[in-house]
């Protein structure tokens, strides 16, 4: 089985650390960033299946980060999971084109579901 | 993973037109479809959950609605994103209505959550009954007895509402409370306070904007040395169905340099574990806290308390209460000490009756400024703390305010050293219903020997039994079983977090016009005071019954004295939370468009996010199998003997090739997940429909005629898309049986950990009770069989998954056959006996398939 190549962006450096052992046990290659700028070197730098990205963030916002990550690789997709139960960050990032909205907390069984989608969604659509 | 992505897109063996790019194209589409579904399935159980939320009793916050809310959006949005891949192009109208509609849901959500513009700080000159929304109404009333009675209250000002707001929204504060709200667990007290500390510590950290800053500086100018009381007045505190009693901090002695560091901890408190958990329990909105301050000068008291000028338990209602204690007034309302109380007749002002208390302790004012507390002993804890002539003058002055407010009052009053009477605050009195006293002498002659205390205070009347739980200490409250009796050495205001769970309460000293007492009261819980030594007398004797009637506690449950009280209805209080969901449902949950024939099924008359679903779903099956161009042709009708209702897709290695593109017979079939499914619907043949208990069948029927969603045409032409999306190890069935919906799904393959299978439905044809009793039903065959099942209502929703090949196909048959069986069950459902009858002979049948008796695949013999 080949492993998922995931990018958790967040601010909160508990969250990280908690669901980046969670989801090693589930076979997925975590890389971590804390911040937007962080997040866009990353995935300047590596390649990544899937991107799961916080909104409210210091200096860039996850809407933002998620323009830009756009900008650079518009098939990567973003899953937006973020304690801000806001409408308009919903909007926005859907519009930009995040893959889903997800709000915390969020189990990790439905977090993986919706990551191996986004990666499946993403693998048929280049195949 | 791969094995999946490889059986289910790669290897596809036919492809009828034998081109690459279409192959992709509907490969696409079918995994859009799936997503779609999905996320359409997400969106009901949200809405269903939503609805059944807005009807319950159970308490939850505004965070929770915002995020159920949020949650089902998104959902929806999802669909759409998906439909709009599927066909590209086509329904890209369906974004605009849908962001309309979430914009109008986000407007209920929000309505009676706005923050008021206006001065960021108020004189006490210029603030009267018109101010609340600028400064709330503990200061607010103030202002308004100074100028239209004259009477005194302490010069000051208010940080106003507007102030409040303009921190929240420009310096992200607001969103970052919410935020840490949403992220934490409020179920739990450690939950609570983690997020207690969470969110102090933001607000510690928030720079307050400069304006506000000077502005509140220029305020302090007049003070000089002259320390402040910085005290909370936030909107719809003091209320007369929601008091907020002693939830929020005060500061008492601060220096004019200090107030904008008090501000920012009575600000805190309106996010303290206590009143948080408060608001949740009375349905309060978090997100509509708006906390203006007050801040007044201290008065140097030698005496203050309480003036209640009705009695709170409403049964004198020619008596005014008067509570006092030496020093200033804290005392009184946090419930730390004995206090003198006085009895006043209302029209006489005579002295009805009064009690001199031997009081401990006294706080007052150093001359530093600083708070002190001061052990009385000898003389001084004996002596009134006022005489009665002052009693008199101070209730004749209360009785004014009263009639001013034509509303029963809730007064805290403090005699300066001068000997000036200031008033500090003033609120309306919430006074219960009158009812009967039970006959003590009965219970006494008849539970002989078992009481423990008589002659307790009332401070909020009812009966009510439970074990005992000691409170000594904050950390104890964590572990406190619903339906324990609080017992306690001091009224402690923290101890209105429990209030919610409690049975009753019982404190050493306390008083009926206390904190506490105002919140058991709102909770409808008995309370008394029991006097010095009830703590330890009554911890560990297990449990009690407490009888606030008679102001007795007895030991054990004392079935008579329960049974003998008067049932106190609580007050019906408003909920703020669950009006909010409410409010919002319409914009979620009605289903206005039902006919996709009609020509107004169109994205513009999606009225609610439930229309969106249903349209983007109909549009979704149509844009699979019946639109467009030659993929058509890779649905394909099932036969067996004869046609039946069910198309097939094959995405890859699920039939044999076979050069029919408009036919597939059972023989050609072979996913294994697809035999295992049929089996299960086809080994034994349904009986037809049942015979019909009374009433069974009119419930039906009525049912079917009051919802347009299951009219006969509507059923039909759903009816007419029941499909199999199969692949070599793949079956999805999505199927509308009648009147019932269900997905069933699996995929047995040689990895277990790639393996499950799901079975999910919703609906029928018979009332809400009938169908939930079905529904249970399944679900425990299900769990028999190794399935999780979680149910919602009529919702049923049951994985395995990790398992081997083997028992995905078994969990399969046994989603077949329940699939095709159960549909007769809801018209006898109404009989008990019965369903334990179908229970048993589904649950023979089942066994008799899994042992493999009937293997045969079956030809379709139900003509559903």
């Amino acid at each position: 089985m080949q492993k998922i190549k995931l990018l958790l962006v967040d601010d909160e450096k508990d969250f990280l650390t908690v669901y980046a052992r969670r989801f090693i046990r589930r076979n997925a290659d975590i890389t971590l960033a804390s911040s937007g700028q962080e997040a866009l070197q990353a995935i300047r730098d590596a390649e990544f299946d899937v991107v799961i990205l916080d909104v409210l963030m210091p200096e860039m916002n996850g809407i933002e980060t998620l323009r830009r990550i756009k900008a650079i690789k518009p098939d990567l997709p973003v899953i937006i999971l973020t304690g801000h139960a806001s409408s308009k960050a919903m909007i926005e990032g859907m519009d930009i084109g995040a893959f889903d909205f997800l709000i915390k907390p969020v189990g990790t069984d439905e977090l993986y579901f919706r990551v191996l989608d986004a990666v499946r969604s993403r693998r048929q659509a280049q195949e | 993973m791969q094995t999946l992505f490889k059986t289910l897109f790669k290897c596809i063996r036919r492809s009828p037109s034998g081109q690459d790019e279409d192959r992709d194209r509907f490969l696409a589409k079918t995994e859009n479809f799936r997503l779609l579904l999905a996320a359409n399935n997400k969106a009901l159980e949200g809405m269903a959950q939503a609805t059944e939320d807005a009807q319950s009793s159970a308490v939850f916050s505004m965070a929770h609605v915002r995020a159920q809310c949020l949650m089902i959006a998104s959902n929806v949005r999802q669909m759409i994103e998906r439909l709009c891949l599927m066909a590209p192009g086509r329904y890209d109208a369906l974004r605009d209505v849908f962001n309309a509609r979430v914009l109008a849901m986000e407007k209920a959500m929000d309505e009676g959550a706005l923050v008021d513009d206006g001065p960021l700080v108020l004189e006490m000159e210029d603030i009267c009954a018109d101010s609340v929304p600028q400064t709330g109404a503990k200061m607010a009333m103030l202002g308004e007895v100074r100028a239209a009675l004259g009477v005194e209250v302490p010069r000051g000002f208010s940080i106003t509402a507007a102030s409040f707001g303009r921190i929240m929204e420009q310096t992200g504060l607001g969103d970052e409370i919410n935020r840490l709200i949403q992220i934490h667990d409020s179920d739990t007290l450690d939950g609570l306070r983690l997020l207690e500390e969470s969110i102090r510590h933001a607000i510690d950290m928030t720079v307050i904007p400069q304006d506000i800053e000077q502005a509140v500086k220029k305020s302090c100018q007049i003070f000089g040395k002259v320390r402040l009381a910085v005290r909370s007045s936030a909107i719809g505190e003091d209320s007369e169905d929601a008091s907020f009693a002693g939830q929020f901090a005060s500061k008492l002695g601060v220096k004019a340099d200090d107030v904008l560091e008090a501000y920012r901890r009575v600000v805190a408190s309106a996010y303290s574990s206590t009143a948080m958990s408060y608001r949740l329990n009375r349905g309060l909105r978090d997100d509509a806290v708006i906390m203006c301050v007050a801040c007044m000068e201290m008065i140097n008291a030698k005496a203050g308390g309480v003036v209640y000028t009705r009695s709170p338990m409403g049964r004198h209602d020619r008596q005014v209460l008067v509570n006092a204690v030496p020093g200033l007034p804290s005392a009184v309302v946090d419930g730390s000490s004995l206090v003198d109380s006085w009895v006043v007749d209302r029209e006489s002002l005579t002295i009805l009756d009064r009690h001199i208390a031997v009081k401990d302790v006294c706080h007052g004012v150093a001359t530093n400024g600083r708070i002190i507390r001061e052990r009385l002993s000898g003389e001084r804890s004996g002596a009134p703390s006022v005489d009665d002539t002052f009693v008199k003058e101070l209730v004749q002055q209360a009785l004014r305010i009263e009639r001013y407010f034509t509303h029963p009052q809730d007064i805290e009053w403090a005699l300066a050293d001068d000997g000036r009477l200031v008033f500090l605050q003033c609120r309306p009195l919430a006074v219960c219903e009158p009812h009967d006293e039970v006959p003590s002498e009965m219970e006494r002659t008849e539970d002989a020997g078992a009481i423990l205390f008589d002659a307790c205070d009332v401070a909020s009347p009812g009966v009510a039994g439970g074990p005992v739980f000691p409170v000594a200490a904050d950390e104890d409250m964590s572990q406190f079983p619903d339906g324990g009796v609080v017992v306690s050495r001091s009224a402690r205001p923290q101890l209105s977090v429990l209030m919610a769970h409690a049975s009753a309460l019982v404190t050493d000293y306390g008083s009926s016009v206390g904190h506490l007492a105002n919140v058991a009261r709102e909770f409808g819980i008995p309370y008394l005071i029991a006097g010095p030594g009830a703590f330890e007398q009554l911890s560990g004797v297990g449990v009690v019954t407490v009888n606030a009637m008679n102001g007795t506690i007895s030991l054990g449950l004392r079935q008579s004295q329960l049974d003998a009280a008067v049932t106190t209805d609580s007050v019906v209080l408003g909920n703020d939370v669950r009006m909010a969901l409410q409010r919002v449902l319409p914009c979620l949950v009605p289903l206005s468009l039902t006919d996709p024939e009609s020509p107004d099924f169109v994205p513009e008359n999606c009225v609610s996010l439930h229309d969106i679903t249903r349209f983007c779903h109909e549009k979704a099956v149509n844009e699979m199998f019946m639109g467009g161009e030659r993929l058509t042709s890779n649905a394909r009708k099932l036969v067996g003997k004869t046609p039946t209702q069910y198309w097939l897709i094959d995405i890859g290695g699920g039939t044999v090739e076979t050069a029919d593109t408009a036919r597939v017979t059972l023989n050609d079939i072979r996913s294994n997940a697809m035999q295992a499914v049929w089996r299960g619907m086809t080994a034994i043949p349904w009986d037809g429909p049942p015979p019909v208990a009374a009433g069974g069948l009119m419930a039906v029927l009525s049912e079917a005629a009051s919802n347009p969603a299951l009219t006969p045409g509507m059923a039909n032409s759903m009816g007419e898309r029941n499909y199999f999306i199969v692949g070599r190890q793949y079956c999805n069935l999505q199927s509308r049986f009648g009147f019932h919906f269900c997905t069933i799904e699996g995929f047995a393959g040689d990895d277990p950990t790639e393996n499950y299978a799901l079975f999910q439905f919703k609906g029928g044809g018979a009332d809400m009770a009938r169908r939930s009793r079905r529904t249970a039903m399944i679900g425990t065959l299900l769990e028999r069989h190794g399935f999780i099942v979680e149910i919602r209502d009529d919702a049923l929703f049951a994985r395995i998954e990790g398992v081997e090949a083997d028992a995905v196909e078994q969990a399969l048959v046994v989603a077949g056959y329940l699939l095709v069986h159960t549909r007769q069950v809801d018209m006898v459902c109404a009989d008990i006996a019965s369903i334990d009858r179908y229970k048993q002979k589904f649950s023979t049948d089942i066994n008799a398939l899994l042992s493999g008796k009937m293997t045969d695949i079956h030809d379709w013999r139900c003509g559903a």
